[in-house]
């Protein structure tokens, strides 16, 4: 097989994307009532046979229908990482902390969410920072970033 | 003369369950899954809990706009089992309980559950979109193909080569969407005419708005079992007494487009399986694959329930209508039910386990059945899947 280091410019090539120009997420049963909660800054988890899962998934993972409830808190960090560069490799002027965030009263799952805190380490106390109620639109996001409690 | 094949465990079906199917449902995938499967578990009076082994299918991952869609729906019923996606294309629909039967029948699992998801509304201007890439990135996609393009030239071979009129074709939209009025999940359910086909909306000649299925979510699941396991959970399974793929070479154009061969290759397989010699004769009832009308005539030939260029003719003395000789499509096929492309074969598999149960209610056809079969076609335009069951 010939082989040499080609510039782009000097070979034919059939450039091409593969997107379609948007898609449309339905939320879902349990996930509609999930939004409606957040626009109202609560969050909600779901009963199963064996415990609360946090977000609430329409069926538990033994296949029961599950039972919508509220989770409050306190929120704990189970694991977290450190970000340093964004996804094209650049550097993050500050390392934004991520982490896997469970309230005391659910037993399994948690949010993903953002961390802002001078330090951060497993078992840590932190509370979810609203966005103000006219801001939220029903997403994730609706939590700013979780802080300290 | 059946051959020689070792199999382990003969296999059955033992329930199956479907979702509404729709334009656009507020369900997520993995929502439309779960239903689909907790019914197909429920008719059968099992548990998620009974389930060996999981067997999934969804076509491309970008109608759903999740990649690994497979596994984004798996935990359905696949947490912490042996589970696996299997995949076709258009073919999946009926490549998912094939699968799931060499699962059973090779001994290596009890009970296999099957479930079929599609979800296509979250692609956006249209799911179309999604098919542009599917053709040759060098010599065909420069022309900006769209799906309808071959299948309108096929149609077109189709019609010149057996002097099929769209008037005739047109009978397949009539009679499919017809039958489905008496499906409750159905989507596209109507009482039109051949002149109402021939007035809609003209997209590609000759294919018309109203020869073509339309763009759906939804989701199926049937239950399968070994021998033992189906005789404790039912007085009435149905077994499975062939399956049949085949896959054509890649180009489309490098083929006869009035025959599909594969098809007819798959279906050879499962007959000669199943000990089936004449299927004109033997098949009771079928449920060939209808995205396009002419696609369903196109497959009656291919399964050898009519000779080539005879189905047509067929059609025209009510041969496939539910009273008729060979019922096919009784559901109302993905031109009436809908068309959520992996769930509507498996669809189509489950009507023909309620035919064969005589559960089909309204949608059951007039004359007795003993062996009915499903067939499911897809990838790029190749691929021919084929189930054929018996009571």
């Amino acid at each position: 097989m010939a082989w040499k280091r080609w510039r782009i410019e000097e070979v034919i090539h059939y450039p091409g994307s593969q997107e379609v120009e948007k898609y449309v997420y339905t939320p879902g049963i349990h996930g509609l009532e999930l939004a409606k909660a957040l626009r109202e800054g609560r969050v909600l988890g779901m009963k199963c046979p064996d415990g609360v899962y946090v977000p609430p998934k329409t069926y538990c993972p033994d296949g029961s229908p599950g039972e919508l409830v509220e989770v409050r808190g306190p929120w704990r960090v189970v694991t977290y990482t450190l970000v340093h560069q964004d996804i094209y490799g650049n550097p993050l002027p500050e390392p934004e902390a991520l982490a896997l965030i469970r309230p005391d009263d659910a037993d399994y799952g948690g949010l993903i969410h953002r961390v802002r805190a001078e330090s951060i380490y497993i078992g840590m106390e932190v509370k979810p920072r609203w966005k103000p109620p006219k801001q939220r639109s029903g997403q994730i996001t609706d939590i700013e970033y979780f802080e300290p409690a | 003369m059946r051959p020689n094949i070792f199999v382990k465990d003969k296999v059955a079906v033992v329930g199956a369950g479907l979702t509404l199917f729709r334009r656009r449902l507020l369900e997520t995938p993995r929502e439309l899954a779960w239903e689909a499967a907790r019914q197909a578990l429920d008719s059968a009076g099992l548990t998620f809990d009974d389930i060996d082994c999981v067997v999934m299918g969804t076509a491309p991952d970008a109608f759903d706009g999740v990649h690994f869609n497979g596994e984004y729906f798996a935990d359905v019923a696949g947490r912490n089992k042996p589970t696996v996606r299997v995949y076709v294309g258009g073919g999946t629909g009926v490549f998912v309980p094939i699968a799931a039967w060499w699962h059973v029948a090779s001994g290596l699992c009890k009970t296999a559950l099957a479930v079929a998801e599609e979800k296509m509304s979250p692609a956006h201007p249209h799911p179309q979109g999604v098919f542009a890439y599917i053709w040759d990135p060098i010599l065909e996609r420069p022309l900006g193909p769209n799906l309808i393009w071959i299948f309108a030239m096929e149609m077109r071979r189709y019609m010149h080569k057996c002097g099929a009129t769209k008037e005739i074709i047109a009978r397949v939209s009539v009679k499919n969407k017809r039958n489905a009025l008496d499906h409750p999940a159905a989507q596209a359910a109507a009482n039109i005419t051949v002149d109402d086909v021939l007035r809609s909306e003209l997209l590609v000649w000759p294919v018309n708005r109203l020869d073509i299925s339309p763009v759906s979510d939804g989701a199926a699941a049937v239950v399968f079992a070994s021998e033992n396991e189906a005789r404790r959970i039912t007085d009435s399974p149905v077994w499975v007494e062939g399956i049949g793929f085949a896959l054509d070479n890649t180009h489309w154009y490098n083929r006869e487009l009035a025959y599909p061969r594969y098809v007819n290759y798959a279906a050879r397989m499962a007959y000669k399986m199943a000990g089936i010699e004449r299927p004109w004769r033997e098949i009771d009832v079928a449920e060939p694959y209808d995205p396009f009308d002419y696609k369903e005539l196109h497959h009656i030939e291919g399964l050898m329930l009519a000779r080539p260029c005879e189905a047509p003719k067929l059609l025209e003395e009510d041969w496939f209508d539910r009273s008729g000789e060979l019922p096919t499509s009784p559901s109302g096929g993905l031109l009436g039910v809908g068309n959520p492309i992996a769930a509507a074969g498996l669809m189509k598999v489950a009507e023909i386990f309620w035919q064969l149960r005589y559960e089909a209610g309204p949608r059951q056809v007039k004359k007795p059945v003993h062996y009915g079969l499903a067939q499911a076609w897809g990838d790029l335009m190749q691929v021919g899947t084929v189930i054929v069951l018996g009571n």
